[in-house]
């Protein structure tokens, strides 16, 4: 497996850079995966939808429907997109220490 | 000595006599090693030092299990032929990195090769023989089982779904400035049913609105089914007709249950491939209705004046993509560039195109399989390089899984460029008719609200001083130009208008929808106009509608009036003009 190295932080990751044990997930890990994914700073908004992506994670072990995203963080659908240039499947989602959503994405 | 064989060896083996048809054989016994498809493989591009990417080589891979096991050449020259079996688990292992790993049954070396070897189709099968044995990558075993289990690929539940459109609409309402902009569900008799990919619905539903916006300009009768409305498969990845076929018929049964008349495939190339090309197929099913992509439908709307564009609103230099599955094996390339080229101003070809285009990377499934990104991406310098001497911005392409290919690319070669669908684009330039838009000055807020108030009042007012208000009219005919202009005549008098094309629906939608008046074309074909005013006469639930016969065609009139039956409210003569219609349809309501 590959390994995710900034700073100090080292964690095993996918081949496409999504952790593997969510559990070693915190912020300062979600700040270095943001930049990866083109967010240069972690802002209230981006936590907001990162903390939401992976508490359902936790609590029922799949990523959310974007409709549910936006509906419990109150955040329109295309702030989700301005927040997360490379979306919600791929961007926040490997922020928020998900694995890779499965399918076509 | 004999070896001992693996049980999944020996059922791969036995499973592959049974694949075996004229096409595959055709395939298998061809090749003549010349190296054409050597060349036209982005993987083999990409690693030149590497001969195990070469189409030739990784077909050498199955060719000698056939040899050995199906051919008399291999009885009787093994060595010659290279015959040779397989034994092991490993070794079906080392088969599904090839087939899944290094191969993205993209089909350019098949439409390159002088022989005619369709390597891409028994790359295909290939990959169906491991899949029967458990054998494959994590990812497909994962969503062949949410399409296996839930009906697809993303298990996305029907009311997440159901809950997703509704928000989409309430998008478009918002929008358009109009509240009848919905997602029809389950509506029958729709002339478009309308089929997506999930990720579309789980991850980004803007595609959704685009396309409904587009429908509902259009004027479209279209629906989105409520079950079978994943028309990806799976199957065309895993290469298992069972799932194929059964991924396919759910799509198909639900529209023939609502009585859709045609299936719209929204911009995804394998799902386009899976349920219009090859689904029919798997499923065993006749399909009796027509199917097409939804550039297609789009491409109609604009050609048929449905719908106007201004392309002025897309300037950004744009290029086009060829999905591998639209363009080589369904030969849809022309199309897209006829919109696309309706739609923004700036479009620059990429080099090699339309069949002969190079693959995005992602195809065959492999964006779902993590295990082989390193040497996926590593094959994408053949696309980054094609996209950059483009010197566009954007990408456009007509095909989800391509969306995800490019954009890795695009990351992985720092190339800047963004990537988009049609529809998108078409949604962007889509010219929303003008409604009546209050002024807005800079005013007090109160002041602004108060003339909004205002001015719905009067707005209100002339809508009730309107002749035929709340007034709901049928307009049976089966000329579509003639239910145009009746329909904006009346609906100017604001009157509220249905429409049938045919005798059948035309009763459908009497007894449905009980309208104030029907107006009856005599001459259509199957129900003529007399038949169906029997219908509505001897029906106590349609009796009593107010019926208004306008014909073209006087000698016809013994159809209504030989009948032993109350006479029609009213009766014209075609051509008809504005003034003489609203009067004649105004003394029925009225006075009849």
């Amino acid at each position: 497996m590959p390994m995710f190295e900034a700073g100090d932080i080292s964690v095993e990751v996918d081949e496409d850079g999504f952790i593997q044990d969510p559990d070693l997930w915190n912020e300062q890990l979600a700040n270095a995966l943001a930049l990866t994914e083109g967010v240069e700073t972690m802002g209230d908004e981006h936590w907001k939808l990162v903390k939401y992506l992976r508490d359902y994670y936790l609590q029922f072990g799949i990523a959310p429907m974007v409709r549910k995203l936006c509906k419990e963080t109150g955040l329109p659908l295309k702030r989700v997109y301005e927040l997360f240039p490379s979306g919600p499947a791929k961007g926040a989602c490997k922020v928020a220490g998900l694995p890779k959503p499965t399918g076509c994405v | 000595m004999s070896r001992v064989r693996s049980q999944k060896a020996e059922l791969v083996i036995e499973r592959l006599g049974k694949k075996l048809n004229r096409q595959i054989v055709g395939s298998l016994v061809a090749c003549v090693h010349c190296g054409m498809c050597t060349d036209a493989c982005h993987y083999v591009l990409a690693n030149p030092d590497d001969p195990s990417y070469a189409p030739a080589a990784k077909a050498d891979k199955l060719r000698k299990l056939f040899k050995r096991h199906y051919d008399w050449t291999g009885r009787v020259i093994p060595w010659w032929v290279g015959a040779k079996s397989i034994f092991t688990d490993e070794e079906l292992e080392d088969l599904k990195d090839t087939v899944f790993g290094k191969c993205t049954n993209c089909r350019r070396c098949s439409i390159n090769c002088p022989m005619g070897v369709d390597f891409a189709t028994y790359n295909r099968m290939t990959r169906g023989l491991l899949v029967s044995v458990g054998i494959m990558p994590e990812g497909v075993a994962v969503v062949s089982k949410d399409q296996w289990e839930i009906g697809n690929q993303m298990g996305v539940l029907t009311e997440d779904y159901l809950d997703t459109l509704e928000w989409m609409g309430e998008e478009m309402q918002e929008e358009l400035d109009d509240e009848t902009a919905i997602i029809p569900i389950d509506k029958e008799d729709a002339d478009i049913v309308y089929t997506i990919n999930p990720r579309e619905v789980k991850y980004d539903p803007r595609t959704i609105s685009d396309a409904g916006k587009i429908f509902h300009v259009a004027g479209a009768n279209w629906t989105m089914p409520s079950e079978g409305w994943d028309m990806t498969n799976f199957g065309l990845f895993s290469g298992d007709d069972a799932l194929g076929g059964s991924v396919a018929a759910r799509v198909y049964d639900k529209l023939q249950e609502i009585r859709g008349k045609k299936l719209v495939i929204s911009e995804c190339g394998h799902g386009y491939r899976s349920t219009r090309c090859e689904g029919p197929n798997w499923a065993g099913m006749d399909i009796g209705f027509e199917m097409e992509s939804s550039v297609i439908t789009m491409l109609n709307f604009i050609k048929e004046g449905k719908i106007q564009v201004d392309k002025t609103r897309n300037t950004t230099p744009v290029t086009f993509h060829d999905s591998c599955n639209n363009a080589r094996s369904c030969g849809l390339f022309e199309e897209p560039r006829e919109l696309l080229k309706l739609v923004v101003t700036d479009f620059t070809e990429m080099y090699p195109n339309r069949a002969e285009n190079y693959c995005c990377t992602g195809g065959g499934g492999a964006m779902s399989m993590s295990e082989y990104t390193p040497q996926r991406l590593k094959s994408g310098i053949v696309k980054a390089n094609q996209l950059k001497d483009t010197g566009a911005k954007i990408v456009v392409t007509s095909c989800h899984n391509c969306v995800d290919g490019l954009n890795d690319v695009i990351k992985h070669y720092k190339l800047g460029m963004e990537v988009t669908q049609l529809v998108n684009l078409v949604a962007n330039a889509l010219v929303i008719p003008e409604k009546k838009v209050v002024p807005v000055v800079e005013v007090a807020e109160a002041v602004v609200e108060e003339a909004i108030a205002e001015e719905a009042v009067e707005a209100e007012e002339i809508k009730k001083e309107l002749v035929l208000t709340g007034r709901k009219i049928l307009i049976v005919d089966d000329e579509p130009d003639i239910r145009t202009f009746f329909g904006a005549v009346l609906e100017d008098n604001g009157a509220i208008i249905l429409e049938a094309g045919d005798g059948d629906q035309a009763i459908e939608i009497a007894n449905s929808e009980k309208p104030d008046l029907i107006t009856l074309d005599l001459s259509m074909p199957g129900k003529d106009g007399g038949k169906v005013f029997e219908a509505l006469r001897s029906n106590p639930e349609t009796e009593r509608l107010k019926i208004c016969i306008i014909t073209g065609r006087p000698e016809l009139r013994k159809l209504i009036y030989d009948q032993e039956l109350s006479k029609p409210e009213g009766y014209l003569d075609k051509p008809v003009d504005e003034d003489t219609l609203v009067l004649n349809v105004r003394k029925i309501l009225e006075l009849s």
